[in-house]
């Protein structure tokens, strides 16, 4: 076993407990160690009470843990509230000017990062204090942890990086007096294969690799994040963002522009998820192709705006009043959410089909280290039939043909008149109410659906013979997997069954994979939708569910401890 | 009956008599007069019987949902500014289910021509109150008459920033095409609201109600380029005079001017950036 600790920041909003987390992460993630860090956050600004996760290992990790070695309290509750889950082999670290008063006693060390920050020439730096308290507990060299401040402060001029570079220097001689169990060995280099990255900003750079040019977008937690990183990057790219007026002009903008040859892609949470259903079903019916991520977080209506749930599987699968075919899938980690983004969008133009993308504020602001596999691949490639364009007013739009997709053109280039209508339509686009055409229109975009199914994964077995089968979805995949691995070193037959492929799937594949196996669920919703659709397809049911729908992350301890209640009942 | 290129072989299913001919006639005229093509237009449309009108036209043709014309014509310009589009909508359409578009698009300078037409009644779903539905008409599900007070949208339009706002009447099909082909070559959000009875469904404003009150504002002198002599005729009480005509034209920078990356060329024109993108990924 290597190394592995974990790190709690805790603080109010406000109090830039991330930036703690950032910097600890970036002189990690220099000396070639792994980080995985979470956030825990209120909807709020200022005040209350946050928390940022970190771990570190020697090792490559995929799940958070919430029982930290080093409890850093920048405030006064912080400690009160997390003293219980901090190991016995644990440090705290409380800031003597956050309302922590008294003295270091045994595994307490009292610092004051405002007081430290002052004397290194303002205030303003005390979370640099802080950063470098942990550091030197942490055992990194002072010449690594002064490389990643001044990197981090370089843009912001050099009174700043000097202040910084002073705070740190503070921190790191306070930090080098505690005593911790478990330090790591600094002495790696960073690997080139490496990146640290988080989910929101890998969902954007999918889009951009696979050619999306137009982001639509109305501001929602979780999935603001996701255009923001998308924003990041305007001026460097032929993309446009629009904020809209709501989320039903978004989708809106978005099957506009992808009518006339843009890919486009809507970045949202449940509740704006909710009112572009009509568009969603506007983009099925046209057959116009566009993405729509749906970062999840607890619902209905606003729910817990700044926290995660996996609840909104069903009903991805199934909004918008009838039946049109779609993909729905739900990444299990950031480098698997470019991927699957990629795809998302590719699929979509490929079956003139939309693509739901599931992720949720767990993965879209957890940040990871990553094998860096994030490159630009054959996803981009357009399937709008240039041939056709040339053909003036016989150019049918919803031409039938054998695999249902029909030629796409695009309106005004050259000749061919190009008619979509949200009306059932005509195969010249034109609405018709027909009862034959209206059979053979429906039957058309049914016919995509065989390909359509054969492009997706059934879901991946881990130890195929096992006892049982921790089975998930989407973002848990990480903690799923840890816990599993955790189960079979205490010498429980453990496996795991992880889809992230999740419509339109391959009901007699999935039935010939589970049939034999003990399904114990793990999902993050109520009523274990998963188990529910892998039933209404197979007619198999689960033996157990694990199921947190609390608005926190799955975290590996609590499934270890709940397959262990399963099994003593 | 004339013929034109953009006839279409669709039975048109409006009522006898509706004031939707005169305007689909003017749309064709507008049209042949700027000598453009079928291939040159991109219609969108919205829900209602407005909202028909691409169906009767030989052109490109986006119609979706109820309300949200305005929105699907703001991705495709966005996607390729230099489509030449002109967005079919209703009385409901626009100022009822797509109100909240209609004054975010005014906002945007969004440079698309828009045609209102302004029964001031449901049609399509037989009859029920508008947003310009006068307070003395009933319906059946509102049958002391609305509930809410009209809507005026041509000072909605105007105190909101609209850079060009006409008048027109189906009854005034010259006018109302030389409006159309203005509308159409001004570089901006260009809105008609068009007065047009509703046969079926409104038995007070009808076309000859509309037809005693009309006035051309091209005989009284109006300056279409002052804005509060605009807001004034806009205020005019339609149960007196109905002034019909330009009320205000001042360009302004349109939409796309406003996005750096569409100066050089529309969105669609681009390459795929793949070298930038490579760039970007492997700077993470």
């Amino acid at each position: 076993m290597g190394n592995d600790i974990t790190i709690l920041i805790g603080g109010k909003a406000g109090q830039g407990i991330q930036t703690i987390g950032a910097i600890l992460a970036g002189i990690c993630h220099d000396a070639g160690l792994f980080v995985f860090s979470t956030d825990d956050f209120q909807s709020r600004i200022r005040g209350g009470h946050s928390f940022h996760l970190l771990r570190v290992g020697s090792r490559p990790l995929s799940a958070p843990s919430i029982r930290p070695d080093i409890l850093v309290a920048i405030d006064e509750n912080t400690y009160d509230i997390h003293r219980e889950k901090l190991m016995s082999s644990g440090i705290a670290i409380l800031n003597k000017n956050g309302g922590n008063d008294g003295d270091s006693k045994g595994n307490i060390y009292r610092v004051p990062l405002q007081d430290l920050a002052a004397e290194a020439g303002g205030k303003i730096a005390s979370n640099t204090v802080a950063a470098g308290v942990v550091a030197a507990v942490m055992g990194a060299g002072l010449d690594r942890v002064r490389a990643v401040i001044e990197s981090r402060f370089e843009a912001k001029g050099e009174k700043v990086q000097t202040l910084n570079l002073a705070a740190v220097e503070k921190g790191y001689g306070q930090g080098r007096d505690i005593c911790f169990q478990s330090p790591f060995s600094f002495d790696g280099e960073k690997s080139p294969d490496h990146v640290v990255m988080a989910g929101a900003k890998a969902a954007a750079l999918g889009a951009l690799a696979a050619d999306c040019r137009f982001f639509p977008f109305y501001p929602m937690s979780p999935g603001t994040g996701i255009v923001t990183e998308v924003a990041a990057n305007l001026g460097k790219l032929p993309v446009v963002m629009e904020q809209a007026e709501d989320e039903i002009a978004a989708v809106n903008m978005a099957i506009g522009a992808s009518y006339a040859g843009i890919r486009s892609l809507v970045a949202t949470s449940g509740g704006g998820f909710s009112l572009m259903v009509e568009g969603l079903g506007l983009s099925g019916i046209t057959e116009t192709p566009m993405v729509i991520i749906n970062a999840q977080r607890p619902g209905p209506a606003t729910g817990l705006a700044t926290r995660t749930a996996q609840a909104d599987l069903l009903f991805s699968i199934h909004a918008s009043q009838d039946e049109f075919p779609r993909f729905v899938f739900a990444p299990g980690s950031v480098l698997d959410t470019f991927k699957t983004v990629k795809r998302a969008v590719m699929l979509s133009e490929k079956y003139q089909v939309p693509a739901i993308v599931l992720m949720d504020q767990y993965l879209t602001d957890s940040a990871r280290t990553e094998t860096n596999d994030f490159v630009v691949g054959d996803e981009h490639h357009s399937y709008i039939q240039d041939t056709e364009m040339y053909q003036g007013e016989t150019y049918h739009r919803y031409k039938i043909t054998e695999d249902g997709v029909s030629p796409r053109c695009l309106p005004c280039t050259p000749h061919a008149l190009v008619r979509v209508a949200g009306n059932e339509h005509t195969p010249d686009g034109l609405p018709s109410e027909e009862p034959l055409n209206r059979v053979a229109m429906v039957d058309k975009r049914f016919v995509k659906l065989p390909a359509m199914t054969r492009e997706l994964r059934l879901p991946s077995v881990f130890c195929n013979n096992s006892s049982f089968f921790l089975t998930g979805w989407g973002s848990s995949k990480g903690c799923i997997m840890e816990a599993c691995l955790h189960l079979r070193e205490e010498g429980i037959d453990a496996g795991w069954i992880i889809f992230e492929d999740l419509w339109p799937l391959d009901a007699q594949g999935l039935k010939d994979m589970l049939t034999g196996k003990r399904l114990i669920m793990v999902e993050g919703n109520a009523t274990s939708q998963l188990g529910t659709l892998i039933r209404t397809l197979t007619g198999i049911e689960y033996l157990a569910a694990i199921l947190k729908y609390d608005g926190r992350p799955i975290y590996p301890e609590y499934i270890v401890e709940r397959v262990k209640d399963i099994q003593a009942n | 009956m004339t013929t034109s290129i953009f006839d279409t072989d669709r039975e048109n299913q409006w009522c006898p008599g509706c004031g939707n001919f005169a305007i689909l006639a003017a749309m064709k005229q507008a049209f042949e007069d700027q000598n453009l093509k079928p291939r040159d237009i991109l219609l969108v449309g919205g829900i209602g019987q407005a909202g028909k009108t691409p169906h009767y036209l030989a052109c490109n043709m986006l119609h979706g949902l109820h309300g949200r014309a305005l929105p699907m014509a703001t991705g495709a310009k966005l996607a390729n500014h230099h489509l030449n589009v002109v967005v079919s909508s209703g009385d409901g359409d626009c100022y009822g289910e797509g109100g909240n578009h209609f004054l975010a698009a005014i906002r945007r300078n969004l440079d698309i021509t828009l045609l209102v037409h302004n029964n001031q009644v449901y049609g399509l779903t037989k009859g029920q109150s508008s947003p310009t539905t006068d307070l003395a008409m009933g319906t059946k599900l509102t049958p002391g008459g609305p509930t809410s007070t009209p809507l005026n949208p041509l000072a909605l339009a105007l105190t909101a920033g609209a850079g060009f706002v006409a008048r027109g009447f189906s009854g005034a099909g010259e006018q109302l095409a030389g409006l159309i082909q203005e509308a159409m070559n001004f570089r901006g959000f260009a809105m008609i609201d068009i007065f047009q009875p509703c046969v079926s469904f409104n038995k007070i404003n009808t076309h000859l109600w509309y037809k005693e009150r009309v006035k051309d504002l091209g005989d009284t002198g109006h300056d279409p380029t002052d804005l509060p002599q605009a807001l004034a005729v806009a205020m005019t009480e339609p149960g007196t005079q109905i002034p019909t005509g330009v009320l205000y034209r001042k360009p302004g920078v349109p939409f796309q001017d406003r996005f750096t990356v569409l100066k050089d060329k529309a969105l669609t024109d681009y390459p795929f950036a793949g070298d930038q993108i490579n760039d970007i990924l492997s700077g993470i």
